[in-house]
């Protein structure tokens, strides 16, 4: 069932804009929606006129917001994966275990997966609390790192639960025919052996992710009337095409900005498209966001909302 | 030796026999272990030595749980220049 929606985009395209007027229009119709900013800049405070943390906030009545704290993840994990590692290898502690995590902060991949903890949070803790949970994401690079983490990590998984599992049958068959061992004294069978285990829990946290991204979640590619926007919605539709998420809609925001003539790729008029006037006014208050019309986008989301529920 | 004395000095003896052919029955099977599960710790930390690895943090949730196979792939890297002798040994080529 669509729950989610996430609107992706090149930067300045208006993704936190349009995102924060699709969850004020979902909340004033009834619906209990959480917007979330995923972006590390955040803006969504500004537009919305209300001050956020990485809290939950009400913003307003059925309209709860917050602004991820990335940073926040990153130090939250390292200090976990620290202190297993410390009981561990209590003996090992001349390592200087802290300054090896400080370089882990800028290892590739770290900054991806603190999104994923963030969004696997608020799926697992805060969700349950709502309709609709509405993302804001960062610009291109790193919401495309995000998105396709989950399938590339799954295969990687996959493989290592491949040669775990031979691991393990070699170890039973030393250990049925030779007790006396050494091999005997470890973890011989799926159940008892902690590798395997963490593999397993490792791959249901992915396929909740993949299945979020996949299944439960309306996305939808924010552009304005330019060639480069246009450009890069249309790289991430391929990308989106990749790793099996449904491209649903594409936004075309501040319309009548520029009088220059323009035609949406035709690899993008597979999906549906909502455009939506260029606020000649600007935004001064959360009101002002109710100027922009996206009746036909939210009753497109709705419809599909609905559909997991019939 | 007569009597009890000399069943007990024989079944040591078919004891250690038998004992010598199970290792030597799972000797190439101990190698090949051994090779497995030092493949599975250069996939989890070769991220730190310029091998393909999985996401690190996926590596780093590994990674306490995997003090055998780090124990393992230290003994190997003592003849990584020379790979070939030990299985040769284990082949008995002289």
């Amino acid at each position: 069932m669509v729950s989610n929606a996430f609107f992706l985009g090149k930067g300045g395209v208006g993704k936190t804009t349009v995102s924060a007027a699709f969850a004020l229009s979902l909340a004033r119709k009834g619906k209990k929606v959480l917007i979330a900013s995923l972006d590390p800049a955040h803006n969504l405070g500004d537009v919305l006129d209300a001050k956020l943390s990485d809290k939950p906030r009400r913003v307003e009545e059925g309209l709860d917001a917050l602004e991820v704290d990335l940073g926040s993840w990153v130090d939250r994990y390292l200090k976990e994966s620290k202190e297993e590692l410390k009981s561990t290898y209590s003996y090992n502690l001349a390592l200087n275990l802290d300054s090896f995590f400080d370089i882990m902060k800028y290892s590739p991949g770290t900054e991806e997966y603190a999104v994923l903890w963030a969004i696997e949070h608020i799926r697992c803790e805060l969700a349950a609390g709502y309709d609709i949970v509405v993302f804001d994401t960062p610009p291109t690079a790193l919401s495309l790192r995000f998105l396709a983490m989950p399938a590339i990590s799954t295969r990687w998984v996959a493989e290592l639960t491949k040669l775990r599992e031979r691991i393990l049958a070699r170890r039973q068959t030393i250990t049925r025919i030779n007790p006396s061992s050494p091999v005997a004294s470890s973890c011989t069978d799926k159940d008892s052996d902690a590798v395997y285990g963490k593999l397993g829990s490792i791959k249901g946290r992915l396929a909740g992710l993949q299945s979020l991204f996949s299944q439960e979640s309306y996305v939808a590619v924010v552009v304005n009337q330019d060639i480069l926007s246009i450009s890069e919605a249309r790289r991430i539709a391929d990308e989106l095409d990749r790793i099996d998420i449904p491209l649903r809609a594409i936004c075309v925001n501040k319309r009548g900005l520029s009088d220059a003539p323009w035609t949406l790729d035709p690899r993008l008029k597979s999906s549906k498209s909502f455009e939506f006037d260029f606020l000649r006014g600007g935004l001064s208050s959360r009101d002002d966001l109710t100027a922009l019309d996206n009746s036909g986008l939210v009753a497109d989301f709705m419809a599909e909302a609905s559909k997991g529920t019939a | 030796m007569q009597g009890p004395g000399l069943a007990l000095y024989l079944r040591k003896i078919a004891g250690t026999i038998a004992q010598v052919n199970r290792e030597k029955a799972v000797e190439f099977v101990e190698f090949e272990l051994k090779e497995l599960e030092n493949i599975f710790s250069l996939l989890i930390l070769g991220g730190f030595v310029g091998l393909p690895s999985p996401p690190a943090p996926i590596a780093m949730e590994l990674f306490p749980l995997m003090e055998r196979e780090l124990k393992i792939m230290l003994s190997r890297s003592d003849f990584a220049q020379d790979p070939l002798a030990s299985l040769m040994g284990l082949l008995q080529v002289d």
